[in-house]
């Protein structure tokens, strides 16, 4: 199983401080192989600052953690496109968190250079954003892997999944990561059933939410056993060029 | 056996859950291995609480020992009045407690007589009231203001209290903080979904106190199980939240 959806660090308004071991220690419990983390000084307050502190993380833990490089906003310009490449280059990251805020949205001209770099870097892209949000982003680069992190079961976004399914619909690239504190039922046979398990990834949103909920999400459901490993760790794995 | 305190039968008008059933329910919790749960129709929500209190009932009836009736009660407005409800228990009633939603019923929690009325009456012949802060923990969904339910408590601390649908940060400190406040307070599960969260309050205030809710048919009802499972806390405890705390809150037998 790969988690897609792991935070590392500290942030005072998700009550957060992880360091990769009890990251890890989380993941061998619920055995997860891997984990793709994101750090939080970096998706929150200075982006230099918190990559680095996760490829620290990552060096301790070659096996276990796949890096996000994360940016607190679209508005860095060419100081974002620079932290990328880094992130990329030097630190072995494979993908881009990014957050999406009421008072800082992503769907905005800004973003667009930073998702034609990550088609370049071959990067996927976790948001936490809206339906609306990714269908703008989309449509201006096609091309770019999007998941959408909580498949719309967050505040911002009104919990709406039914939403999110109708944009991941329109779009190829765009997938639905299923961190949520939303435990709707039929929510994942919802999912499988308009969009098919190829674009569903599995994600826990550790440690802010309990693990064990967002397992049971995937695994207490009536799909098939190829599309359950699909979600928890085969599509992601694909999309990143990794062994699941 | 599992005691599940928030469940639901009825209709769900958001989109299709094709499972609201009582016969429906009554084989979800087969298969989570729930023995018991505590409805209401969600026809009280949105159509007419009587008639929902009447369907909850006549579901209560039709399993007994598997559904455990709670009444939906909602302003004493055109023919709803409380002294034609069923409302009024009696020892034959048929329900076990009361479900306010002032979110889905239009009114405010701290300002219509009849609230205070109800409360008066709960805590006179200790009639559990439950108060869901949200009936699933989807965001998009009506939310009771979390002042208003902390305002509501404190005005009568002695009501035996089931706060319902709370989940991190803000929500759950309000929670627990009344549960330190009022030995009354209890605490249910549905949409506690924080990291460790369990674990944290029977830390911060014991077990006895906390509920195991699902929220079905609504919500996976296994994910809310798999979450008590898993808790890092004593079998003894994890026994109480999963049941021996709501037999004992409801009076039911074993």
């Amino acid at each position: 199983m790969i988690d897609a959806h792991v935070h590392i660090g500290k942030s005072a308004r998700l009550q957060i401080d992880a360091s990769g071991e009890m990251l890890v220690q989380v993941a061998d419990a619920l055995g997860i192989s891997r984990i793709f983390c994101t750090d939080l000084t970096a998706l929150f307050y200075d982006m230099h600052e918190g990559n680095r502190l996760l490829y620290e993380e990552m060096r301790r833990f070659p096996d276990r953690i796949i890096g996000y490089a994360s940016l607190p906003s679209a508005r860095f310009g060419r100081e974002a496109l620079e932290e990328l490449e880094r992130c990329r280059q030097d630190y072995g990251m494979r993908g881009l968190k990014i957050y999406s805020t009421p008072e800082a949205s992503i769907a905005e001209p800004a973003m667009i250079p930073i998702l034609e770099k990550c088609v370049d870097l071959d990067f996927v892209v976790l948001a936490h954003t809206t339906p609306l949000e990714c269908e703008y982003l989309m449509a201006a680069v096609p091309e770019c892997r999007f998941l959408m992190a909580h498949a719309g079961g967050q505040p911002f976004a009104k919990g709406d999944w039914n939403r999110a399914i109708m944009a991941a619909k329109r779009f190829p690239n765009l997938y639905l990561e299923t961190a949520s504190s939303t435990i709707d039922t039929h929510f994942l046979e919802t999912c499988v059933a308009e969009l098919g398990p190829e674009k569903i990834i599995f994600g826990t949103d550790t440690p802010l939410l309990d693990p064990w909920v967002q397992l049971a999400k995937i695994r207490e459901t009536a799909i098939d056993a190829r599309a359950r490993e699909l979600i928890l760790g085969g599509n992601i794995a694909r999309l990143i060029g990794l062994a699941a | 056996m599992i005691l599940d305190v928030h469940a639901y039968i009825g209709k769900w008008p958001y989109w299709p859950l094709p499972c609201g059933s009582p016969a429906d329910v009554v084989g979800i919790m087969d298969r989570c291995g729930i023995g018991g749960a505590v409805v209401s129709s969600t026809r009280g929500l949105f159509v007419n609480w009587p008639d929902g209190n009447r369907e909850t009932a006549e579901a209560a009836a039709a399993h007994a020992g598997r559904l455990i009736a709670f009444a939906t009660v909602g302003p004493p407005e055109l023919s709803h009045a409380l002294h034609a409800c069923e409302f009024r228990f009696t020892e034959s009633a048929p329900f076990r407690g009361i479900r306010l939603y002032p979110q889905y019923h239009t009114y405010h929690l701290l300002y219509e007589p009849f609230v205070d009325q109800v409360c008066e009456e709960a805590e006179a012949r200790r009639w559990p009231v439950q108060l869901p802060l949200r009936v699933l923990m989807n965001w998009g969904m009506p939310m009771l203001d979390l002042g208003w339910m902390a305002a509501l408590v404190e005005r009568h601390p002695r009501v035996p209290w089931i706060l319902t649908g709370l989940n991190y940060f803000h929500e759950l400190r309000v929670g627990l903080a009344l549960m330190r406040r009022f030995a009354d307070v209890h605490l249910e599960t549905s949409c506690i979904q924080g990291f460790q969260a369990i674990a944290k309050i029977v830390a911060e205030c014991g077990s006895e106190r906390l509920l195991f809710g699902s929220g079905l048919p609504l919500q996976n009802a296994a994910a809310g199980v798999s979450k008590i499972e898993h808790a890092a806390i004593r079998d003894a405890d994890r026994e109480a939240i999963f049941g021996g705390n709501a037999r004992r809150l409801l009076d039911l037998r074993d």
